[in-house]
C-alpha cells in the first residue's frame, strides 16, 4: 500500500481538483447573485472543498493551511446556515480567500512558507464577515477526549477458527414456475438448480399439485413448480443472475427469509462454493444496482436533492516522467520508421507490393500511437484560465478599475508543457489588458461605456493549431503615442511611414514600454518582447489587433504539441528543409503568365486573381544569391493567422511525412525563420522553417516601403 | 486467532488522501480485511455484496454524507447490525446527537494518530 509520502503527493493532486471545484463553485454563486438565485448545494460543495483541504492538511501538519482553511470554512459554514447572504463584497473576499488558499497549498507542496501579511489581511476580512454569527462560534467548547460520545460496543465473535468463515448466511426462498416456453427454448431446470447449488446449500422441493392425470397430460405443457431454499452468502442479485437466461420464461419469486438468516458460525455451507462462481458473480454485481441501494438513496433529508454527481471519470494518475519517456520513445519510433523506409527504398524493395503495404501500415500505427500518447499529455486550459481569473481580480483591485472576466473554450485541450509555459506570458498579457487596455471608470463613463470593463480570454483549435486570444474593451492602442515613443527610444527613424498594424507591433520590440510611470502592475521591467519570445520558444506566434475606442485583441497561435509535426520535406537549393503542413494552403506550379515582376529582384504570382508575393527560400536562407527562375520551381502557398499570404518557392517537394521536432533553442537561441530541426530517415538533419517568420524577414519584399508599393499593384 | 485477522472493515471517504490515511493506519494495526468505497451509495452496494463487520466513514461527502449512510445502513435488513464509526474534521454536537440517535458506534475527529484510531475501534469491537 501507499507510503505516507505517496499519500502526501496524492493529497496535493487532490487539492488541485478541490481548488478547481472551489473556484467553479464560487463562480456559480457569483452567477447566482446576478440572477438572484441561490443554490444551497453549491455552497455546500464549496464548503466541502475547503473542508477536505483542511482535513488533509491537518494530517500532514500543514498548520498555516489548516488555520486559514478553518477561517474560510467558518464563513462558508455561516453562509450555508443562511446567516450570511452572498453579495458582491462577500464574494470578493471569498475569491481572494480561495486565491490565498491556493497559494498556501502551493507553499505546502514546496515546503515553503507564505510570506507577507496578505493572509492576515484576508483572514481579518473573513472574520469580519461572521462577526456575531451563531454558527461561527469556535467549536472548542465541545473539545474533550470523547466529545461526550459514549461508544457503542459491537459484539464480534472471535471464535473464528475457519479462515474462510464468512459473516452471515442469507436464507433465500425461491419459488420457480417455468412456462412451457422455457422448455421449448432448450432450457433445463436441473441445470439451473445445479448452478444455484454452486452458490450455497440448496434444498429443492417440487410442487406437483398441478400435474394432471397421466391420460390428460399434454407433453408440451409445463406443470411443475419448485420451491428452493438456498443458504448462501451471496446476495439476491447473484441468485437472479442464475435465472437471467430464463427471464420472461418463468415466474420467479425470491424472498430473503430474514428471521432465518443464519448467524455466523452456522453449518459450514460455504464449503461447496466454487471460487470461480464467486468471483464472477462479484464482478457482475459491481455493474448492477443492488436493491439495498435503491432503498437507501431516499433518506428523508433536504440534501438529497443534490445534483447527480457528474459521471465518474475513471482516471489513473501517472508519473509525468513516464509519459515523457513514452513520448520520447514514440519520437524515436517515428524516426526509426523513417530510417527503415529509407533503407528499404535504397535496397530497391519499395516497389514490392506487400512490403510497401506493410510499411504504410507501420507508418499509420506509429502515427496512431503518437497521437494517443499526445492525448495523454493534453490537458484542458481550464485551470490556466482559472488562474487568469485571479490575475484579473488582483489587477483590477490594484489599478482601481472594475473588470469582468469572461472566458470561452475552457475545455480546449493543449499539451501540458505548453499550458505550463503559457502561464507567465498570459499573466503579463492579462495584466496589460487591465492596466493599459482598460480605461479608468471616469474615462469609460465619458466615452459612453459601462464603467466595468471586460477582459475576455478565449481558446480554440484552428487548423491544427491552438489559438488563444486576450481581448479588452478598452480604448485601444494610442498609436500616436506608441509611434512617438518608438522614435524617442530610437527604435524606428522619425520619418518612418508605418501602417496601423505595424505601429501596433512596435509594442513587441525589445525595450519598448508605454507606461509613463512604472506601475505596480504590468510595468515590472518586462515588456511585451518577453511575451513574444516566450511564445516563440513554444513554436508560437503572437499578434495584436486594436481598434481605437473599442479595444485591443492579442492573439497567440500555438502548435498542438511540441514533439512531432506533419511536414512537407522540400529541396531548397540542394538543402533539405521541412515546412509544417498546417501552414501550407496549397502547392502549385505557376504558369508563366501568372508571374509578375515586382521591382528588380522580386516577383508576385497571381493566384485566383490575388497577387501573392513570392519568396525564394534559397535566397532567404542564403543558399543562393539571386532568386531562381520561378517557372522551374514549386510554390507553397502559406497563410498567416492574420490571413496574409505568401508563396514560398522551393526547388522540389520530396515527401510529406511526420517529423520529430528537435529544438534548437537551447543550443542556438532563436534563429529567425527557423522553428526547429529534425532528423531525417537518412540520418541527416533538416531545419523546420517557420513560414510566417520567414516571410516577414525575407529581404526587400517585407520591407515597409516595398510592401506599401505592393498594396498598390 | 486474533480479532484483527478476522475483522473486516469498509472505509468510506470521497477523498483518496483521507481514505489512504485510514487504510494505512488500519494496516499498521494489522487488520487484514480492508475494503473501501468512494461514496455512500457504492458503500451500500459493496456491503450488499460483501458484508463487513465495521464501517469507518467520513462525514463530509457529496450527495450522501456519513450520517445518511448510517441511516441507510440501519434501514437495510442485512446491514443494520454493522458497526459504524464516523470520521469528521469538526466536532459538532448536532452531528453527534443525530449519530447517537441513528445508532452510531463511535466517533473520531480528524486528524488522528494510529493509536487513537485503534483505541476508537477497540471501544467498539473489543481488543484487537
Amino acid at each position: 500500500m501507499s507510503t505516507a509520502n505517496e499519500i502526501r503527493q496524492t493529497f496535493f493532486q487532490e487539492c488541485d481538483e478541490l481548488l478547481e471545484a472551489l473556484d467553479d463553485g464560487l463562480c456559480e454563486i457569483d452567477e447566482g447573485i446576478a440572477d438572484e438565485s441561490f443554490d444551497l448545494e453549491t455552497v455546500n460543495a464549496v464548503f466541502r472543498a475547503v473542508h477536505s483541504i483542511k482535513g488533509g492538511a491537518a494530517a500532514f501538519g500543514l498548520d498555516a493551511l489548516v488555520h486559514f482553511a478553518h477561517q474560510f470554512e467558518t464563513v462558508l459554514d455561516v453562509m450555508r446556515a443562511g446567516e450570511l447572504t452572498p453579495n458582491d463584497d462577500v464574494m470578493k473576499v471569498c475569491h481572494r480567500a480561495a486565491d490565498h488558499l491556493s497559494d498556501l497549498v502551493a507553499a505546502g507542496r514546496d515546503n515553503e512558507i507564505v510570506e507577507g501579511d496578505l493572509g492576515t489581511e484576508i483572514a481579518a476580512k473573513l472574520s469580519g464577515l461572521v462577526v456575531g454569527s451563531e454558527s461561527a462560534k469556535p467549536d472548542n467548547d465541545t473539545e474533550s477526549e470523547t466529545f461526550g460520545f459514549v461508544p457503542l460496543g459491537l459484539p464480534i465473535p472471535t471464535n473464528t477458527d475457519d479462515e474462510d468463515q464468512e459473516l452471515a448466511l442469507n436464507r433465500f426462498c425461491v419459488r420457480f414456475t417455468p412456462s412451457a416456453g422455457l422448455y421449448t427454448s432448450g432450457n433445463d431446470t436441473s441445470l439451473l438448480f445445479r448452478e444455484l447449488a454452486e452458490l450455497g446449500e440448496l434444498e429443492v422441493t417440487a410442487e406437483t399439485d398441478r400435474l394432471p392425470d397421466l391420460k390428460n397430460v399434454d407433453p408440451g405443457e409445463s406443470y411443475l413448480s419448485w420451491v428452493v431454499i438456498l443458504l448462501t452468502e451471496e446476495s439476491e442479485q447473484s441468485l437472479r443472475e442464475v435465472f437471467e437466461f430464463v427471464d420472461g420464461l418463468c415466474e420467479l419469486q425470491i424472498n430473503l427469509d430474514l428471521d432465518a438468516t443464519m448467524p455466523e458460525g452456522s453449518p459450514d455451507a460455504t464449503k461447496d462454493v466454487d471460487d470461480e462462481a464467486q468471483a464472477s458473480s462479484g464482478v457482475a454485481a459491481e455493474e448492477s444496482d443492488s436493491p439495498t441501494m435503491v432503498a437507501a438513496s431516499s433518506p428523508d433529508s433536504g440534501t438529497e436533492r443534490a445534483k447527480p454527481a457528474t459521471g465518474p471519470k475513471a482516471t489513473v494518475r501517472v508519473n509525468l516522467d513516464l509519459v515523457d519517456r513514452l513520448i520520447n520513445m514514440v519520437g524515436e519510433l517515428v524516426i526509426n520508421q523513417a530510417v527503415l523506409t529509407q533503407c528499404i527504398k535504397d535496397a530497391g524493395l519499395l516497389d514490392r507490393g506487400e512490403l510497401s503495404t506493410s510499411l504504410a501500415e507501420f507508418r499509420n500505427l506509429a502515427r496512431d500511437i503518437q497521437e494517443s500518447v499526445m492525448a495523454i499529455r493534453a490537458q484542458s486550459v481550464k485551470p490556466l484560465f482559472q488562474r487568469m481569473a485571479r490575475i484579473v481580480r488582483e489587477a483590477s483591485e490594484l489599478s482601481g478599475k472594475d473588470a469582468d472576466f469572461l472566458t470561452e473554450g475552457e475545455t480546449t485541450e493543449v499539451d501540458k508543457t505548453i499550458i505550463e509555459r503559457l502561464v507567465d506570458p498570459l499573466t503579463h498579457m492579462i495584466r496589460n489588458a487591465v492596466d493599459h487596455g482598460l480605461e479608468p471608470p471616469e474615462q469609460r463613463r465619458a466615452a459612453g461605456k459601462a464603467e466595468t470593463g471586460h477582459v475576455k480570454l478565449t481558446a480554440a483549435h484552428r487548423s491544427g493549431r491552438v489559438l488563444i486570444e486576450v481581448s479588452d474593451d478598452g480604448a485601444g492602442i494610442n498609436r500616436e503615442k506608441v509611434f512617438q515613443i518608438a522614435v524617442e527610444k530610437g527604435l524606428i527613424p522619425g520619418d518612418s511611414i508605418l501602417k496601423d498594424a505595424e505601429i501596433d507591433n512596435l509594442l513587441f520590440l525589445p525595450g519598448f514600454s508605454t507606461a509613463k510611470e512604472v506601475s505596480n502592475l504590468s510595468g515590472r521591467g518586462v515588456g511585451m518582447d518577453v511575451v513574444r519570445s516566450a511564445i516563440q520558444k513554444l513554436g508560437g506566434r503572437v499578434s495584436i489587433f486594436s481598434q481605437p475606442g473599442k479595444g485591443t485583441t492579442m492573439s497567440i497561435s500555438l502548435p498542438l504539441t511540441l514533439a512531432v509535426l506533419d511536414g512537407m520535406v522540400v529541396d531548397v537549393a540542394g538543402q533539405t528543409m521541412v515546412v509544417p503542413i498546417t501552414a501550407i494552403v496549397e502547392t502549385l506550379r505557376p504558369k508563366a503568365e501568372d508571374i509578375h515582376p515586382l521591382g528588380a529582384d522580386n516577383q508576385v504570382v497571381s493566384v485566383r486573381n490575388k497577387l501573392v508575393p513570392v519568396i525564394d527560400l534559397g535566397v532567404v536562407f542564403g543558399h543562393r544569391r539571386t532568386p531562381a527562375p520561378i517557372s522551374d520551381m514549386v510554390l507553397l502557398l502559406v497563410e498567416s493567422d492574420g490571413s496574409e499570404s505568401w508563396a514560398l518557392a522551393v526547388d522540389q517537394i520530396f515527401d510529406q511525412r511526420q517529423v520529430v521536432i528537435k529544438g534548437l533553442e537551447t543550443n542556438y537561441g532563436h534563429v529567425p525563420g527557423v522553428a526547429a530541426a529534425t532528423i531525417l530517415g537518412d540520418g541527416n538533419i533538416a531545419l523546420i522553417i517557420d513560414p510566417e517568420e520567414t516571410a516577414h524577414r525575407s529581404g526587400p519584399v517585407a520591407d515597409v516601403g516595398d510592401r506599401a508599393r505592393l498594396e498598390e499593384v | 486467532m486474533a480479532l484483527r485477522d478476522s475483522l473486516s472493515i469498509l472505509v468510506v471517504d470521497d477523498m483518496s488522501t483521507s481514505r489512504s490515511l485510514i487504510i494505512m493506519a488500519l494496516e499498521e494495526m494489522g487488520i487484514k480485511k480492508i475494503d473501501f468505497s468512494k461514496d455512500g451509495p457504492s458503500a451500500l452496494q459493496s456491503l450488499g455484496q460483501r458484508p463487513a463487520h465495521l464501517v469507518i466513514s467520513d462525514y463530509n461527502m457529496p450527495g450522501m454524507d456519513g450520517l445518511h449512510l448510517l441511516h441507510a445502513l440501519r434501514q437495510g435488513k442485512t446491514t443494520q447490525k454493522i458497526g459504524f464509526i464516523l470520521v469528521s474534521g469538526r466536532v459538532d454536537q448536532k452531528i453527534l446527537s443525530t449519530g447517537r440517535q441513528l445508532g452510531m458506534n463511535n466517533f473520531i475527529q480528524k486528524p488522528f494518530t494510529t493509536p487513537q484510531l485503534k483505541n476508537c475501534i477497540q471501544q467498539v469491537v473489543g481488543p484487537l
